[in-house]
């Protein structure tokens, strides 16, 4: 278990350095920040200004200097706000976490009994419209569901507010349309994996024993599908922190992905640089968990 | 399992009825108005973006003030006049009140300019720096007046002066330039400052002791919502009172709509197709009047702009000091352009390719390479998200050969200087001189013009050079556009040509 533990924490380190030289990178390729913070400055103005930011160090001697500050969570002041980028970063991120949560929680909700139902129903009428649905879910675009819904919900028949994050009836929308990304994956996968176990030999075994059919999908069965969807949660996490930036640009909601791509577009490099990483950190580590609980959910795994 | 489900409801609805239904319509003394986005700080010299711009006008008050009709008023300065080419004075309202209570003084006016000027420093701290670099020095000659004293004759002043808020000096050094950003901006305008949430409102409540008297509106909230789609929907929902830049697909829907309808005005902008004269074929100046010549800019204001706008003979606004009405915008003639593409050295067309990143303006992006192309300028569109990689594509590297579609917005300020210089002069800044245009003498040109205060003077060296840049077509001219602000049909108000919202106008409609 602890050498499990140390050569999966090692692959930590080696991801974390990768995702730093990666961001670091990319942004060393797009361009000149200093003509858009100062942009009707005289060249002997904007040469001062590369200085002071270090834009004039080779290099490796940037990407090194960028490396031990960031250890430290100083990815340096914002060009834009003039504030530390980490600070901005981790102010906006219990947000954006609250919408990914919720999205999740709604995806789950929905995909588990649905999943389930379309497997020990399956070829039934039940099964194919959630598979139609499948197909027209993961078919429609985040922001195209957000504006249908804040359309449908909000314009017509008005029973919850068009945008914003100030109460539990404008996290509604925002979290569904997010949910409704994750959702259709889960359910396929939920479905599969009911599948493979459903007819397996224990499951037939506690039904012979009499147990209600109820007990033996959620108790027996359930519990060895969920691997699957465990892993893909973890998975999903990245894609859900994508499908927030959309989600959050759409609904007015103040988080993370709203800053790093306004960030973006200002070459703030400091927030991309910080926001990437942290979000990096976090899909990293929910992915380490998630390699932890499968040891829980299912001990015959090997710890390779 | 029903005992569960009935649980389950009760909860659902309980949650349902302790939430606050806050799509409800907004009361009558609170103006919403959507902004895109909200600017870093609330601090008016330490920004330079248009979305911050229009919440301080609303909080703080500069010396001038720019009425709808786009003439200088008395605001802080009740009264100015050149002492010589140099120096200005400028007698100072009394007993005007900061939101702190504290009373608006001389110090504070230099205090203000100082801040931004930094005199003896090297590194400027103020991106509004470059804006005021010609006033030199701020003179305290008593309690009521102050000379501010420029370099050169720099005739601009009052223009810059129109957006140059006066903030509280005792303030400001009590509680230090960060808070005074974000908490505690204090200023003397019709609005004090109640919360910021950032990325989600900016409030406003009412100061009753501005010097204008009480506004309207007790409350002004300026929220942050990036996407149209959603500003629209909270418009016709009464989300928002107020939403700006309505595009031409949008007008009528808006129009139409029983809770809301549009003001639309013309604006300082203008668009235009930057051609590049380092390289063939634009090098040519027949080739670049021929594309000149192969616009219809009247089929497109009228089919794709909703009639919303005005051909222009160059880069120059009617609206702007020193335009020259006696010339003619470049007439529609695809007969003539062929010709002179001939002449050109290109009697069977030349294949080009265009770029923009002017992402809202795509379909008229796409019809201006259409009608080029019938000519035999044979155009390939490429478009660009607006970015890093085009900024670098465009402005820093120059690599946008043969050409460029924008438009430029003067930084709302009603001279010509304020298009010429940027756009054509070759010194840093200029965006397509630096790399694309290359007009004999212009620089000079607008050198000269620049260092001259005296009205009479300088108009006929812009005529000078509006005759040289339409001859010599260094870009396509196109067209100006409107502004058009969407509102509520619970709320008077009009949009201004400079795209200001000076919300101290705005009333409400019964």
């Amino acid at each position: 278990m602890t050498a499990f533990l140390i050569r999966r924490f090692l692959r930590f380190i080696v991801v974390c350095i990768g995702v730093s030289l990666v961001t670091f990178a990319i942004l060393q390729a797009s361009g000149d920040p200093v003509s858009l913070i100062m942009p009707e400055a005289p060249e002997a103005d904007r040469a001062k200004l590369r200085e002071a930011l270090g834009l004039h160090d080779p290099l490796p001697t940037q990407f090194l200097r960028f490396v031990t500050n960031a250890a430290r969570g100083d990815f340096g002041k914002s060009f834009f706000y003039r504030q530390s980028a980490f600070g901005l970063v981790v102010e906006r991120m219990p947000t954006t976490l609250a919408l990914a949560a919720l999205a999740i929680v709604i995806a789950v909700a929905i995909a588990v009994p649905v999943g389930i139902v379309s497997a020990i129903r399956r070829n039934s009428v039940i099964d194919h419209v959630a598979t139609a649905i499948v197909f027209l879910g993961q078919s429609m675009p985040v922001f195209w569901i957000g504006i249908m819904l804040m359309l449908l919900f909000a314009v017509q028949w008005r029973v919850l507010p068009v945008s914003g994050w100030d109460s539990w009836s404008s996290m509604i929308l925002p979290a569904v349309t997010l949910g409704a990304f994750s959702t259709p994956l889960f359910m396929r996968i939920v479905r599969s994996a009911m599948l493979e176990v459903i007819n397996l030999d224990y499951v037939r075994t506690a039904r012979a024993k009499g147990l209600t059919e109820w007990f033996v999908i959620c108790r027996h069965a359930l519990w060895n599908a969920a691997l699957p969807v465990v892993t893909v949660i973890g998975i999903q996490l990245g894609l859900l922190f994508g499908g927030a930036v959309l989600t959050e640009t759409v609904f007015a909601i103040p988080g993370l992905g709203r800053l790093i791509v306004r960030a973006i577009v200002q070459l703030d490099f400091p927030i991309v640089q910080a926001g990437v990483f942290v979000i990096a950190m976090i899909i990293v580590t929910a992915n380490f968990l998630v390699d932890i609980l499968y040891v829980f959910l299912n001990p015959t795994i090997r710890l390779r | 399992m029903t005992r569960w489900l009935s649980s389950l409801v009760v909860l659902a609805c309980a949650l349902l009825a302790v939430c606050p239904v806050s799509a409800s319509a907004q009361t009558k003394d609170t103006l919403t108005v959507a902004l895109p986005s909200h600017a870093p700080t609330l601090d008016p010299h330490m920004h330079f973006e248009r979305v911050g711009i229009l919440v301080n006008i609303n909080m703080f008050d500069s010396l001038l003030h720019r009425s709808a009709k786009l003439e200088f008023e008395p605001s802080l300065a009740t009264s100015w006049k050149a002492l010589n080419d140099t120096t200005w004075e400028f007698k100072l309202r009394k007993g005007v009140k900061f939101h702190n209570g504290a009373t608006m003084t001389a110090e504070d006016v230099k205090y203000s300019f100082d801040r931004v000027i930094e005199p003896g420093k090297e590194k400027k701290k103020s991106p509004q720096y470059g804006n005021i670099r010609a006033i030199k020095e701020v003179k305290i000659v008593n309690a009521d007046t102050v000379h501010l004293i420029t370099d050169k004759p720099f005739p601009l002043l009052m223009e810059r002066l129109v957006f140059f808020p006066i903030v509280p000096k005792a303030h400001i050094e009590k509680v230090g330039e960060e808070a005074f950003g974000s908490t505690a901006a204090v200023g003397t305008g019709p609005w004090k400052l109640v919360e910021w949430k950032k990325d989600q409102y900016i409030k406003l409540e009412s100061f009753d002791q501005h010097w204008r008297g009480k506004p309207a509106y007790k409350y002004v909230v300026f929220r942050a919502i990036p996407e149209v789609a959603t500003s629209v929907a909270e418009l016709k929902t009464g989300g928002v009172d107020i939403i700006r830049n309505v595009s031409a697909d949008l007008l009528n829907d808006i129009k139409n709509h029983p809770l809301t309808t549009i003001s639309t005005t013309p604006i300082l902008r203008v668009h235009y197709v930057a051609l590049d004269m380092r390289t063939a074929p634009f090098d040519k100046k027949v080739v670049r009047q021929a594309a000149n010549y192969a616009i219809d800019k009247q089929a497109v204001i009228q089919k794709m702009m909703a009639g919303l706008g005005k051909q222009v003979t160059t880069v120059v606004q009617p609206a702007a000091f020193g335009f020259d009405p006696g010339l003619q915008p470049y007439p529609y003639d695809p007969k003539k352009a062929k010709e002179l593409l001939a002449q050109g050295g290109y009697p069977n067309g030349v294949d080009i390719t265009l770029h923009s990143a002017a992402v809202d303006w795509r379909p008229q992006f796409e019809a201006l390479g259409q009608m080029l192309t019938e000519v035999g300028i044979r155009t390939t569109v490429k478009m660009w998200d607006p970015g890093p990689a085009w900024n670098k594509f465009f402005q820093t590297e120059g690599k946008a050969t043969h050409g460029a579609y924008g438009n430029w917005g003067n930084y709302s300020v009603f001279d010509a200087d304020a298009v010429l210089h940027p756009l054509y002069h070759t010194e840093p800044g200029g965006w397509i001189g630096k790399h694309y245009a290359r007009v004999e003498g212009l620089d000079k040109l607008i050198d000269e013009a620049r260092s001259l205060v005296d009205p009479a003077k300088r108009k006929p060296i812009y005529s000078r050079i509006q005759q040289m840049i339409r001859e010599e077509a260094p870009s396509i001219f196109l067209f100006t556009q409107n502004d058009t602000l969407g509102i509520s049909r619970k709320v008077a108000y009009e949009a201004r040509p400079d795209e200001w919202l000076w919300l101290y106008a705005a009333k409400p409609k019964n």
